[in-house]
């Protein structure tokens, strides 16, 4: 793929409509990208590709395709809609968003609404809005109309342009980057992988990370990897108002590669290979220098026997909101790496 | 141009208060068409007049304010991030994470930062912060960003549109850019040979920081026989309360109060009620909150009716109005510059 169709194979999936526990359409549309592969559903939703190699290690790559978002939990007498998060949103990131609301026919528009500035008492103007407060209003009249449109338990997730932007495009800003980058990266490398593979390749589109309750946890109990490569996205802070040893990671130096995070602690003889690897490659890589987040690996590597696992996360600002900004090269690095990890790596 | 299509297309311009004039051309170039001319005063109102063509008639005023709230740039920071101030009543629960376009020397792209929940430190989630310390992401390096804007740089929300059901629509500024959309179409419903008299459309400036804004100049400047002053008006939500709010789709609404006339506002709702033109009051005990007091306060006082078009999220980039309500507004506007009573009592 040339770099215009990363770009638009990325923008397709970030755009697409998939919170946690409803990632049918991200699932379809990865299939579409797939073309004429062999696609395998698992019971939980987990899309799993095989690139077979008998009898050799077992290397399993995974990205989520769930996103966070929201479920309704209740229609109002009024015919608005009351919510939970699906997963860690900040309630600062809310306030006045355009959502995509689940309907009962395709997809309906909405908007997170809560009490307008002029009704704010002094004291409410400077305290933020709980999610409990807030309600998605979808135009209904009353509760018959809006129970017409959508019902409880329904999700719904951010409607943010997918924009790239920056003094010579190097940014991209979108919802779901988290971690329909991952997803992307999974494709172009499965596009780009030659025919003879040291390794039994997996490469998996799992569901349900953003709850914890992760849909790896089976795929990596079914296939028994024996190593692993989670590609994800991690929440950095190179910010101005940051100090240095806060701030994670750095937007534009390649993907991130995590020693320790608060899920898991990664296998030291492949972090070591895999930076060996992006350093003789001349591919950008870098290591993530805070303990922060999780991910699937907090699943993969303890099932079954213990499997060793490898983090690449894509460098991130404002991940979970709809308004997440990565690099463009990191990227392309990253997917690099992940081929070169796979053409090079030896047990 | 349907009603819709001109809400949105008059609500996407960059009319950021003291910046009325930056959309000059597009502003002329969608509405132009319907008026006899159109000129501007030193403080950045903009008039579109249309013309009745007969010798000495009265003149009629229909006021809705141009300006929209927004930022402005107040530092550039390395790393291409800059800080802003808020230009009126900007609610600080919407910025975060919300798309800005800062209007430089080019239009540029820009992310207002919000800290995920993996980085927060326990004591930061509680609290809001400041406009005024949230950092915009733009992508480019300071010394290209430098070239290209600089402290009092105006930043505006990106526009964005969402159709709800039932005729709503969503987005940004349809405070007051609606209305003036709705004005727009009442007026060009009316034959020229209909018009009571001769209909001044003025597009006021700086109504969202601080009242009274550019209406009282420009009132003065035209001093119209009688004027409409329509604005936006709160509608009901589940968490404010009735009597302060007025019904998304119970129609246009009038405001009553001892700054509108209200033999003038009678004689319109009553007028209204024949020709079946949906309408609401909303009663206040002080003032409009709108453009009335300084319109109705110019020259020796001018008799000044305050329609409202209901609108829910009031001062968000997801404002919503109904579409029946604007067209009650657009046929109210018709009615009033049409209506040979209200001429016929209220001429000099």
């Amino acid at each position: 793929m040339t770099k215009q169709e990363k770009l638009e194979l990325l923008r397709e999936l970030c755009l697409e409509f998939g919170p946690t526990g409803a990632e049918e359409r991200v699932r379809e549309l990865i299939c579409k990208k797939l073309g004429d592969v062999e696609c395998k559903t698992d019971r939980l939703g987990n899309l799993i590709v095989r690139v077979p190699n008998e009898g050799a290690p077992k290397m399993m790559i995974s990205a989520h395709m769930d996103e966070v978002g929201f479920i309704i939990n209740e229609i109002t007498d009024d015919g608005y809609i009351k919510f939970a998060n699906l997963g860690g949103i900040d309630p600062r990131v809310l306030c006045g968003k355009h959502v995509t609301v689940e309907g009962k026919n395709g997809l309906i528009p909405g908007v997170i609404a809560s009490k307008a500035i002029h009704h704010q008492s002094r004291e409410e103007e400077k305290k933020l809005t709980p999610i409990k407060n807030m309600y998605i209003d979808i135009g209904a009249r009353d509760k018959a109309d809006a129970e017409g449109m959508t019902e409880l338990a329904n999700t719904a997730t951010f409607d943010s342009e997918f924009v790239i932007f920056g003094e010579n495009g190097d940014f991209i800003k979108s919802k779901a980057l988290d971690d329909r980058l991952g997803c992307a990266v999974m494709i172009d490398v499965l596009k780009r992988l030659g025919e003879n593979n040291y390794f039994d390749l997996y490469f998996c589109f799992t569901v349900r990370e953003e709850i914890g309750i992760s849909g790896a946890r089976t795929v990596a109990q079914t296939i028994d990897p024996d190593l692993s490569i989670v590609l994800e996205s991690t929440a950095v802070a190179d910010l101005p108002d940051v100090p240095e040893p806060r701030r994670v990671a750095k937007l534009g130096d390649g993907g991130a590669i995590s020693l320790r995070d608060n899920s898991t602690v990664y296998d030291r003889e492949f972090v070591r290979a895999a930076l060996d690897i992006a350093e003789k490659n001349g591919i950008a890589a870098q290591i993530k220098k805070y303990v922060s987040g999780g991910n699937d690996a907090g699943s993969i590597h303890k099932s079954v026997d213990g499997v060793r696992c490898l983090a690449i996360s894509v460098p991130s600002r404002y991940i979970h909101s709809p308004a997440s900004v990565i690099s463009v090269s990191d990227y392309l690095s990253i997917s690099d790496l992940v081929l070169a990890i796979i053409e090079n790596y030896k047990e | 141009m349907e009603l819709k299509e001109l809400i949105i297309s008059i609500s996407s311009l960059m009319s950021v208060s003291g910046h009325e004039g930056y959309s000059e051309k597009e502003l002329n170039d969608i509405i132009g068409g319907e008026f006899d001319e159109s000129f501007r005063d030193h403080v950045g109102n903009r008039f579109f007049v249309k013309r009745c063509g007969r010798e000495n008639a009265p003149k009629i005023l229909i006021d809705t304010h141009l300006d929209e709230i927004g930022l402005m740039v107040t530092e550039i920071k390395d790393g291409g991030f800059i800080t802003v101030a808020p230009v009126g009543g900007v609610d600080p629960k919407i910025m975060q994470a919300s798309d800005v376009t800062i209007y430089g020397k080019e239009k540029i792209f820009g992310v207002v930062g919000s800290t995920p929940p993996h980085l927060r430190r326990p004591d930061e989630g509680k609290t809001l912060k400041p406009i005024t310390e949230l950092l915009i992401d733009t992508g480019y390096s300071k010394d290209k960003l430098s070239e290209l804007i600089r402290i009092g740089t105006p930043v505006g929300f990106a526009p964005k549109y969402s159709e709800l059901a039932n005729g709503k629509i969503a987005g940004k500024s349809f405070d007051d850019k609606a209305c003036a959309a709705c004005a727009v179409s009442g007026i060009s419903r009316v034959a020229r040979e209909d018009l009571a008299g001769d209909v001044y459309l003025m597009l006021s400036s700086r109504e969202e920081v601080g009242s009274p804004g550019g209406a009282a100049v420009g009132a003065h400047n035209v001093d119209p026989d009688y004027a409409m002053v329509i604005d936006v008006n709160l509608g009901k939500t589940p968490d404010t309360p009735k009597n302060e709010t007025v019904e998304m789709g119970g129609g246009a609404s009038f405001t009553i109060c001892p700054v509108t006339d209200r033999k003038m506002t009678k004689m319109l709702i009553d007028e209204a009620k024949e020709k079946e033109i949906k309408t609401q009051i909303c009663v206040t005990g002080g003032s409009t909150g709108t453009n009335t007091p300084a319109v109705n306060l110019a020259k020796e006082g001018i008799p000044t009716v305050d329609v409202g078009l209901p609108l829910k999220s009031m001062h968000t980039c997801s404002e919503v109005l109904e579409l029946a309500d604007a067209e009650s507004v657009s046929a109210l506007v018709a009615l009033f510059i049409s209506s040979k009573k209200i001429a016929e009592v209220f001429s000099r």
